[in-house]
């Protein structure tokens, strides 16, 4: 299929929808009160089903300096809080945070009238926006990404924005993937004034900046507090403000001369949107690398005094948007090219006060169009992947049409034990090779989905939710297959904690947040086509790993662990036959579970000759030693 | 070309129309509707409706006022496949009911029918939306249902919005959209207040209303017009205007960002969508016109959108003065002659200067006139752009039918293999013993995905308006339902899937053959479910799993209904050789049931 003919330029539109609704107006209402009525705490208040909750953006200060401004991970640092973050590939940067701002969200968290509240928000709204100015962002930012760690486990339709006001980095790159990844991107918006150097900062050596930040964080607060004390702001020496301007552009500008390839280690990277406000319009990027390079960009053209008081400047920006849409500011260029694209560029600059010929115009343009993922729109990625998907079928179908046959065949071992056990046959590998190819095609798609390629709700359609799941049920048990033949659990351990591909526990969420309408709650005739828990055979192999130690094992306490989890599998599976939840290859006369199942009942037949006296594991231990056999 | 001929209406007609619907509004407000009686020569009829004036006239509910279409009344007022009715103002629609129900215009339109006249229905304002649910109703009655051979026209002017985008959808879908000629003025309000929801506007609509109605005393009273009520109430419908518009932009230009959808969740946006041409005028004039809703939705924000801060207070004022100059202004513009018809939206200019050639120099200064920055035509460039994308898509789905032909020939040679051996093709399949059975899998499962990506795109509004009224494929599709849907029953019996999800009709039956079932029952005006025959096997099934004294009704039913289908050719034959899943069930239905069966006849001549 070709590709677009033309494509647009859409920072600026997005940026215009942002200003017509009511969203930032509100929000910032709130924070502006929070910042005067309640230092170092939040306001909240209910404007029909959504509630706002604004963190005022004077905070305790310890957080910033040096000693607390190192990132660290967020797994070991806030106790499974944020359990959804995590990084993507073991060979990456564990999610980290900034070590002080992070505590700051934890003072509050640990607090039971701020837990209440969170309680109460769920059952008395549909929707929440965490909002804050400054540093009260970014524990907005944070109770956000708590919120939605939580909302994961809930089958709800709650909706969640934070919109922050020059706030500070709050993580690293990791932390940017991992959001990315849960697709909670478009839960961030981040606004910024155009010259505001405080979104800027930890781009800097946190030491260098320490001095700095002890003088002009003391002058935030105080004029958020009282706007008239931004007159204080002329006792500052120039020449201090000018050095801190010139430590944060530079590091900027180095950073943005690096190239920004991903990876970079120890750096603060940005994640969601960021909706730049200038004085001529605003625009609103997503892309993590654009985004830096346009903070760089647009604080190049500050003034030392600019840069600190447009921390104070939102009120401004966010009154003055509304007359920004009002009005059709006319293009003074006389010659415009005459590709939609281009001229959507030239647009966006100028809303990004930025004329054609200034220096810093060439390298915004090269940004904005980094920030367009050139390629094709997500619809009609989707579109393409529907086609892709009708041809691979046809695998998929001959891996059903393989387990029939082997289910059908005299050796009675069923799909699963007959690839395991598999020789080499054309059918065999041609079997192993759809298995490969389907892999690779889900692959595909997972990895697009995460790149935001594809349409927001891709992954609540029902067609691919329904093609995963059945793929899942009907392949996944030949990778257990693969999986246990070439002895990959002796290398790595079993395959339910250590081989999984990461695509079936994508799967398993879709499968599990799908719409379901009502349950008829019928009870089987017949047993499953294909058994329901893919995971089946990965469990029966644990099982037999377990019933082969539990013989050999001399501790008792680990005996009567084993003895327990063998029990437990037996219950469960036995569930799975009753409910007729098993496809009948599970039944086999020669198949693995029936090997289990034999050997189970062997070992507890010779233990009915000679009960074992298993310790409880309450008191606390065996001294006597059980040996069977 | 001239105004008229650009829009297939005589100019002379048109004025008429408006003069009456002016009429309507400033001399007989308080009659339901008024006819322009010409001579008994005249070919021509003309009805215009005056507006109301109280707020609740305009908003019956919150927050937008809208309702779902009575179907009864407008069937066609829906999305076929997706089988989502349209929402109109509930305020208009249930005047014009009232308006039906209790007043001689249904008699009166049938006269001037019998007398073979053009009819025309016009309306100023609020009257507006009265005309164009007249115009449909007539359309629905006397068009579809009768086949009367001259369409009715609708002429309105300052009309605010009444219907969403499925109204729309479907007037273009049945290719009615060309018989609504809206005109608006540059900075008219009214046009736009249905973008705001009613809590915003409430007071100040009130005021406009009372400016504009000619029996309120503060009729046209510079007061009013220039007070801060009037003001920021106009602020007020321009942000809503602006939320609107820049939503479907971020649309029409492919946004990606995940922060749109979020957004979108925070605020509520009117659901009101234009359909038919628009004329805007510019005040000068000049006039633009066109026809694709997407461009005139942008078109509504932009061409009131400032040109400095200043001009507030003028354009306020205007605002309200612009929905009463419609005569002045109609007059002008087909004086003038300087007319643009916006119908190759990508060819557009974006800067305002280019001045290359005299047709593009005056293509220029008309938009210029209507205030459309470069920022407004690239939204318009956008709308054109989706308008040819959905036009391409449909060329592609367009070159599928070959390969869909090619797959159903096949599956009618896999029907015909099983024929011969005297077992039907449907107990073939699910039976699955044969590597012929395997590849009519292999081939469902082909056309499946082709069928699917086809529904996809009308679910995501990707294809033309009028896809699901194309004859060529309603065919296609009800081939296609006929043959291969027995094969998707056959596989989910098979692998019982009823027992975990239940009734294939209930719950499990796909939307490619819920939607051709719905095209076919449309075009041929069927009572909706009335062509079910491609799940003849789902229905046995489900009889077969339950004792026959309960399922009687519903045996007889399908009795009866079977016997149609196999007489018009719609079931095949083979649902009756002994050996199928339907002859073994029913032979061992009760005897006196068999004996008295309106099939017996048909079972016992096998």
């Amino acid at each position: 299929m070709e590709a677009e003919a033309s494509s647009f330029e859409c920072s600026e539109m997005l940026a215009t929808l942002l200003a017509s609704t009511p969203l930032l107006e509100e929000s910032w209402k709130l924070c502006g009160q929070a910042n005067a009525e309640a230092p170092q705490s939040y306001g909240t208040k209910q404007m029909g089903h959504v509630t706002y909750i604004a963190f005022s953006g004077i905070q305790m200060l310890a957080g910033l300096d040096p000693s607390c401004s190192n990132l660290v991970p967020i797994e070991s640092s806030a106790n499974g809080l944020f359990s959804s973050l995590h990084r993507h590939g073991e060979g990456e940067e564990p999610v980290m945070v900034h070590a002080g701002l992070l505590h700051l969200f934890l003072s509050f968290y640990s607090s039971p009238i701020f837990q209440n509240q969170m309680r109460e928000i769920t059952s008395n709204s549909k929707s929440v926006v965490f909002t804050g100015h400054s540093v009260g962002g970014t524990v907005a930012s944070l109770s956000a990404l708590w919120f939605l760690s939580c909302l994961q486990s809930l089958p709800s339709s709650f909706s969640v924005i934070c919109v922050t006001f020059g706030s500070p980095m709050l993580g690293n790159e990791s932390l940017s993937k991992a959001i990315l990844q849960e697709r909670w991107g478009g839960n961030f918006l981040h606004v910024v004034a155009q010259h505001d150097i405080v979104p800027r900062l930890l781009f800097a050596p946190s030491d260098s900046l320490f001095p700095y930040l002890c003088s002009f964080f003391p002058f935030w607060h105080s004029s958020m507090s009282n706007p008239s004390f931004k007159q204080l702001l002329a006792q500052c020496p120039d020449e201090m403000q000018a050095q801190f301007l010139h430590i944060v552009l530079n590091s900027l500008e180095a950073l943005s001369a690096g190239g920004l390839n991903s990876g970079q280690g120890n750096l603060f990277w940005p994640f969601g949107s960021y909706i730049f406000c200038t004085s001529k319009g605003s625009i609103c990027l997503d892309n993590a690398v654009s985004v830096i390079k346009m903070l760089h960009l647009m604080l190049a053209k500050s003034s030392p005094s600019s840069s600190i008081e447009d921390h104070l400047n939102y009120e401004n920006y966010v009154g003055q948007v509304y007359w920004q849409i009002l009005s059709s500011k006319n293009f003074q260029e006389d010659d415009l090219p005459d590709s939609s694209y281009e001229v959507g560029i030239a647009l966006a600059l100028q809303s990004s006060d930025i004329t054609p010929c200034e220096a810093v115009s060439g390298p915004a343009k090269d940004c904005l169009k980094l920030a367009k993922q050139m390629g094709r729109t997500p619809s009609l990625n989707s579109a393409n992947l529907a086609i892709a998907l009708s041809k691979i079928t046809p695998l998929r179908a001959q891996i059903e049409w393989y387990k029939v046959t082997c289910d059908d065949s005299d050796d009675q071992m069923g799909y699963y034990d007959s690839f395991k056990r598999r020789g080499a046959s054309k059918k065999n590998s041609k079997i192993n090779m759809n298995r490969h190819k389907l892999a690779r095609f889900w692959d595909d798609v997972i990895s697009m989905l995460e790149h935001n390629q594809l349409p927001h709700d891709f992954h609540k359609r029902s067609k691919w939710v329904n093609a995963s799941q059945f793929y899942k049920l009907l392949v996944e048990p030949l990778d257990i297959a693969e999986y246990y033949r070439s002895g990959e659990h002796l290398k790595k351990g079993h395959y339910m904690e250590h081989g999984r591909e990461r695509r079936y526990k994508i799967f398993d969420k879709w499968w599990r947040d799908r719409k379901v309408e009502g349950n008829p709650g019928n009870s089987r005739s017949k047993f499953a086509s294909l058994t329901q828990d893919s995971c089946f055979w990965a469990r029966v192999e644990e099982a037999r790993d377990w019933l082969n130690r539990v013989r050999s094992e001399g501790d008792t306490r680990t005996q009567s662990l084993l003895w327990e989890n063998i029990e437990k599998f037996d219950q469960y599976a036995r569930g799975m036959v009753d409910r007729k939840e098993v496809s009948i290859d599970v039944l086999a006369k020669n198949s693995s579970y029936n090997l289990f199942v034999e050997e189970w009942k062997d070992l507890k037949s010779q233990l009915q000759l000679f009960p074992p006296h298993f310790p409880s594991l309450l008191d606390g231990g065996g001294s006597s030693s059980l040996t069977i056999l | 070309m001239a105004l008229g001929d650009s829009i297939g209406l005589k100019e002379e007609l048109i004025k008429k129309a408006c003069n009456l619907a002016m009429k309507a509004h400033l001399k007989s407000p308080e009659k339901a509707y008024i006819w322009e009686k010409t001579t008994r020569s005249s070919t021509e009829a003309v009805c215009a409706f005056p507006g109301t004036w109280a707020v609740t006239d305009w908003y019956s509910r919150m927050p937008f006022g809208e309702t779902k279409i009575n179907i009864a009344l407008f069937p066609s007022l829906k999305s076929i496949g997706m089988d989502e009715l349209a929402l109109v103002n509930e305020a208009f629609s249930s005047r014009f009911e009232q308006l039906l129900c209790n007043s001689q215009l249904e008699r009166e339109v049938e006269k001037a029918l019998s007398d073979r006249k053009q009819i025309v229905f016009a309306g100023h304002s609020s009257g507006g939306p009265i005309a164009s649910l007249a115009t449909i109703w007539f359309l629905e009655k006397y068009v579809r249902t009768n086949n009367y051979q001259k369409p009715p026209y609708c002429v309105t002017f300052g009309s605010p919005l009444a219907g969403d985008r499925i109204f729309s959808h479907a007037l273009r879908r049945e290719n009615w959209a060309r018989y609504f000629i809206h005109f608006v003025t540059r900075y008219d309000i009214v046009p736009r207040v249905m973008f705001s929801p009613l809590s915003s506007i409430e007071a100040g609509l009130q005021q406009i209303l009372l400016y504009t109605s000619s029996k309120s005393p503060y009729f046209q009273n510079e007061s009013i017009g220039n007070s801060s009520g009037v003001t920021s109430c106009f602020m007020v419908v321009m942000r809503n205007a602006s939320a609107v518009a820049s939503h479907a932009a971020c649309h029409l230009m492919g946004c990606t960002n995940l922060l749109l959808e979020t957004v979108s969740s925070f605020i509520e946006l009117s659901p009101y969508r234009p359909f038919g041409t628009y004329i805007f005028c510019t005040g000068n004039g000049k006039s633009v016109i066109l026809q694709n809703p997407d461009a005139i939705l942008q078109l509504l924000f932009y061409s009131a959108q400032l040109s400095s801060e200043t001009e507030i207070a003028r354009v306020v004022y205007r605002s309200l003065n612009d929905n009463l100059s419609y005569e002045n202004d109609l007059q002008d513009c087909l004086e003038m002659q300087n007319v643009v018809h916006l119908n190759n939206l990508l060819e557009l200019p974006l800067s305002s200067h280019a001045n290359t050639n005299d047709e593009a120099a005056q293509l220029n200064t008309v938009l210029n006139d209507l205030g459309l920055s470069s920022r407004a035509r690239l939204c318009l460039r956008a709308a054109g752009e989706l308008e040819r994308q959905k036009i391409q898509n449909q060329v592609n789905i367009d070159s599928n039918r070959d390969s869909i032909r090619k797959g159903l020939n096949e599956i009618q040679g896999y029907q015909t293999k099983c024929e011969v051996r005297k077992v039907g093709y449907y107990d073939a399949f699910k039976l699955q013993k044969d590597i012929n059975d395997f590849n009519a899998n292999v081939k469902r499962l082909e056309l499946a995905g082709i069928w699917d990506e086809i529904i996809e795109m009308l679910k995501r509004c990707e294809l033309p308006d009028g896809f699901e009224a194309r004859k060529e494929w309603i065919e296609l599709g009800t081939m296609f339902r006929r043959l291969v849907e027995p094969l998707d029953i056959a596989n989910y019996y098979r692998h019982l899937k009823h027992e975990d999800t239940g009734p294939y009709m209930v719950r499990a039956r796909p939307k490619r053959y819920r939607f051709t079932q719905r095209w076919l029952e449309h075009a041929e005006k069927m009572q909706a479910g009335s062509s079910s025959e491609s799940c003849f096997w789902a229905e046995v099934e489900e009889l077969r799993a339950k004792p026959f004294e309960e399922m009687k009704e519903k045996v007889v039913s399908l009795e009866r209904r079977t016997l149609n289908w196999i007489h018009d050719d719609h079931l095949s034959r083979d649902v009756l050789f002994e050996e199928s899943t339907f002859c073994k069930w029913w032979r061992n239905l009760p005897p006196k049931h068999q004996s008295e069966s309106c099939i017996a006849r048909l079972m016992n001549n096998i």
